[in-house]
């Protein structure tokens, strides 16, 4: 049995901007994210990377204690999405807690800033303080924190998929809810992936030399994806979530579709963990567009990861025109907010569903000099009217995996 | 410390730690207020503390069954007897 999934409800929470209106306000304005990064007192005076996709907005969470005492912050920036996305998708309280609706969301690393603090008393601390560390410290901070975390706001009770991996952890969340869907496994899935403010991921990358360092003094001209001025990725912050539903089940109720899944993959590399691979990346590219039932000329728009890293970007640029040539737009959409991680692929598919929505295409911030490495491809370089009905979210993480997601327009 | 003063150092802590204001001293904790196991651990804790010992791993099985504010004192009262401790 294969069903239908499509996209019923969604909502973000990026460096530049929270509502639809604010994102595409931004997109189409060439307003950046990215921001000074902040002291934290313990690893951003040893970091050469002084930037950051920072949220620095204030949001207003309403969650009562209940949820509170369990969360750290990367699952109130979770469980904020999923709340909006579940009520705008008005679903009724006895689906979301029938064990129909199931929950694929994840994080890098679960919280952070809980782990450091739980360090900090195992290291410091005199025998009470290391005593003090109790259940609660570890459903903060576990790896599967967002997932849980929202199953217990809502009472949801179907499966359960907390995809950690990186860069590609919400594309997972997303594919593998997909999947679920397609397959007859739920009814729905609420999928999607977030990461708290955090100087350790920028660290891990800064010592790789991965991260961008010479734009210290200037935030906005950073990262710079296809561009010969590129000098590395800018981790960020933030959170996406997507409602995916059985098309009957959605249609039946009435409800909006923002558009539809139809393709998904995932591989492995197959060997180093790190350096980007031209021939998993095209293969990957390939069995998406199989399992979309696509021939690559029938591929629109295309978002790339485009992190700005000086290899990642060529190697990208080749895979893709490897398989579809010149001919589809390409944007890096981390070019305006950094790399938000384990959020990352909800939000690119979020701003997708907008801008095919609106029926126009935005630009690769700071692409002012293409790479010649990179020059193959068609690189978005303006704003511009374009009719979008299937477009790609492509998405590579360290571990050698990677993903692609075919969304398309609904009709 | 007498009766009435652990109660309202209990009340203290509910009303701090747990934002439970003024539950009834039978009230069923669980049912009434939400407090749930995590809750029960992070409470032992405080009792640690206002008693100035730890509990020993028997100690902490017994208040897994304590329901009510009521019974959290007769629990506390119990320990600080053990310990001479509390009590005037």
């Amino acid at each position: 049995m294969e069903r239908r999934v499509v996209i019923t409800a969604c909502s973000a929470i990026t460096p530049i901007g929270r509502t639809k209106a604010e994102i595409l306000h931004a997109l189409r304005n060439g307003v950046s994210g990215i921001k000074p990064l902040k002291e934290d007192g313990l690893l951003s005076g040893h970091i050469h990377s002084k930037v950051f996709g920072a949220v620095d907005y204030p949001i207003t969470y309403d969650f009562k204690r209940t949820f509170r005492k369990t969360m750290g912050p990367v699952a109130y920036y979770a469980c904020q999405v999923a709340k909006e996305t579940l009520e705008s998708s008005g679903l009724d309280q006895a689906f979301i807690t029938s064990g129909r609706l199931g929950v694929a969301f994840g994080s890098t690393h679960g919280s952070p800033t809980v782990q450091r603090e739980i360090y900090k008393t195992f290291f410091g601390g005199t025998r009470d303080d290391v005593r003090s560390i109790g259940a609660v410290d570890y459903l903060k901070s576990m790896v599967h924190t967002t997932a849980v975390n929202i199953t217990k706001m809502f009472g949801i009770t179907g499966r359960v998929i907390s995809s950690s991996t990186a860069c590609t952890t919400s594309s997972q969340s997303i594919g593998f809810g997909y999947e679920m869907v397609k397959f007859g496994m739920q009814d729905a899935m609420l999928c999607g992936g977030a990461d708290e403010y955090d100087t350790t991921t920028v660290a891990v990358f800064d010592n790789l030399l991965a991260c961008s360092t010479a734009f210290n003094a200037t935030p906005h001209l950073t990262p710079r994806p296809f561009d010969v001025k590129r000098d590395g990725l800018v981790v960020g912050e933030g959170a996406g979530a997507v409602l995916l539903e059985e098309y009957d089940h959605a249609r039946k109720r009435g409800a909006e579709i923002l558009g539809e899944v139809i393709g998904f993959s995932c591989n492995n590399n197959g060997g180093d963990l790190i350096l980007p691979n031209l021939q998993g990346i095209s293969e990957t590219i390939r069995i998406g567009l199989r399992d979309a039932h696509l021939a690559a000329d029938q591929v629109d728009f295309i978002s790339a990861h485009a992190t700005g890293t000086k290899m990642g970007d060529v190697i990208e640029a080749q895979a893709i025109f490897d398989v579809y040539g010149d001919r589809p737009p390409i944007v890096g959409l981390k070019s305006y907010m950094g790399h938000t991680m384990g959020s990352c692929g909800a939000i690119e598919t979020i701003i997708l569903l907008h801008l095919m929505r609106e029926g126009y295409i935005v630009p690769t911030l700071n692409l002012e000099d293409i790479d010649e490495r990179c020059a193959m491809i068609r690189h978005s370089r303006e704003v511009r009217d374009y009719p979008v009905r299937i477009a790609v979210v492509q998405n590579f993480a360290f571990g050698g995996v990677n993903t692609n997601l075919f969304i398309k327009k609904p009709d | 410390m007498t009766r009435d003063e652990i109660i309202n150092h209990i009340l203290h802590i509910f009303q701090k730690e747990f934002e439970i204001e003024n539950p009834g001293l039978d009230d069923d904790l669980r049912e009434e207020h939400e407090f749930d196991s995590i809750d029960a651990v992070e409470l032992l804790l405080q009792i640690e503390k206002m008693l100035g010992s730890e509990l020993t791993q028997e100690e902490k099985k017994q208040a897994m069954d304590i329901r009510t504010i009521n019974q959290i004192v007769d629990y506390i009262e119990r320990l600080a007897r053990a310990r001479q401790t509390l009590l005037d």
